[in-house]
């Protein structure tokens, strides 16, 4: 089986990073927002680990992706007006971004706030800094202000997929999706 | 004392080593502690990594000569408030009811009963205090004499279980590790010879 991308659809390699990344999105993102307000114990010190595991993990999985990526063909785009083609690259550039500066500025945050960084349960991460009040701060802002973005970003980027699925009924959204593949 | 010219110089010399020495049965040499020079720290490890919390503020008596274990003692007030774990949020978490609950009980005390000398070295027989819990624990440690005073230096590991430090949902070892490793070392200098002198640093403070 072709791990590569070809000039119509997207190599299986870059559809598992896509679709698994996503999954991992969707899961971590929601633990972040309803674990900040729990009240201190073991249960939220595990619930933050877990977070942070799977923060790390898409960190990781962002630089392997990030690699594959750039020895990739992309499979030739539909036709579409100059303004939708600059945006959906915009798009794509600032996603590749924003999952480098999500995870990189939660650990950052951890570490300024001198918390431990254990890869579950398994292993642990050093500090990117000695404790530090006001770089603490800081990167909770960048933490929370860029995973809102991201936020924005893909569902501009899902809508967008719909919308040439859906309206304009072009390949798009196929050359993504693992089982539609083999269609012409 | 100066009543007493009539008694002869033997006698007198006489009455002297025998107040010395029961002055020495009771007490051995006093000490205080150098704070810049000292550190009284604990290790404990919160989800796989350790971390070190440094108890900023205590006042140890101190009394030690290796020929004399029954007049020396080691009595030490811990002010439980200033512990740094080199992380704000969790200082704030150890300050809680589940752990240290310093409102309700503010300072950790340790006290010798005893020390006895060991082929290694003086061990403390000693009663340690931590949030109402008193437990009897061998405290080793190393006393080097130089010039100037002393060097204490001691590690004892303890299971914060027996103190009562994160029970219940606490208890979990794997979240904070039941062992917590004590490192203790002063730098001694000798005390003013009067007898009601006042610990140095707390003097020190006083503008």
């Amino acid at each position: 089986m072709a791990l590569r991308s070809t000039a119509s659809v997207w190599g299986p390699v870059v559809q598992a990073f896509h679709w698994g990344m996503l999954l991992l999105l969707l899961t971590t993102i929601p633990i972040g927002y309803y674990m900040a307000d729990l009240p201190l114990g073991p249960p939220k010190l595990k619930i933050y680990a877990l977070h942070k595991s799977i923060g790390i993990t898409l960190l990781a999985l962002a630089a392997v992706r990030l690699l594959w990526r750039l020895g990739e063909r992309r499979p030739a785009p539909s036709p579409m007006p100059g303004w939708q083609r600059v945006a959906a690259q915009t798009t794509h550039v600032l996603l590749y971004v924003l999952l480098f500066v999500v995870p990189l500025s939660g650990w950052l945050y951890n570490s300024a706030a001198g918390f431990p960084l254990q890869w579950f349960r398994l292993f642990n991460l050093p500090a990117l800094t000695a404790a530090n009040p006001a770089l603490k701060v800081v990167a909770k802002q960048v933490h929370e202000t860029g995973v809102a973005v991201l936020i924005a970003l893909v569902v501009a980027h899902a809508v967008a997929a719909l919308k040439h699925h859906f309206i304009d009924r072009d390949a798009t959204l196929r050359s993504m999706l693992p089982l539609l593949r083999s269609r012409p | 004392m100066m009543g007493r010219r009539r008694c002869s110089g033997v006698t007198v010399a006489a009455a002297v080593a025998t107040l010395w020495a029961a002055a020495s049965a009771v007490a051995a040499p006093r000490f205080d502690v150098v704070p810049s020079q000292s550190s009284v720290t604990f290790v404990g490890s919160q989800q796989g990594e350790k971390f070190t919390g440094t108890i900023r503020s205590y006042d140890a008596r101190i009394r030690f000569a290796a020929d004399d274990l029954a007049g020396s003692s080691l009595d030490v007030t811990l002010q439980l408030a200033s512990i740094d774990t080199n992380s704000p949020d969790r200082d704030q978490g150890i300050a809680t009811a589940d752990w240290f609950n310093v409102a309700e009980f503010p300072t950790a005390t340790f006290r010798t009963v005893a020390i006895r000398s060991s082929p290694v070295g003086p061990v403390g027989e000693a009663d340690l205090t931590i949030k109402g819990h008193v437990k009897h624990i061998p405290f080793p440690f190393t006393w080097k004499s130089g010039s100037a005073g002393a060097t204490l230096d001691a590690r004892v590991t303890l299971d914060r279980l027996d103190f009562g430090l994160g029970a219940g949902d606490w208890a979990d070892d794997s979240v904070v590790a039941h062992k917590v490793e004590v490192v203790v070392h002063l730098t001694l200098v000798a005390a003013a010879t009067a007898p009601a002198a006042k610990q140095r640093p707390k003097a020190a403070n006083v503008p």
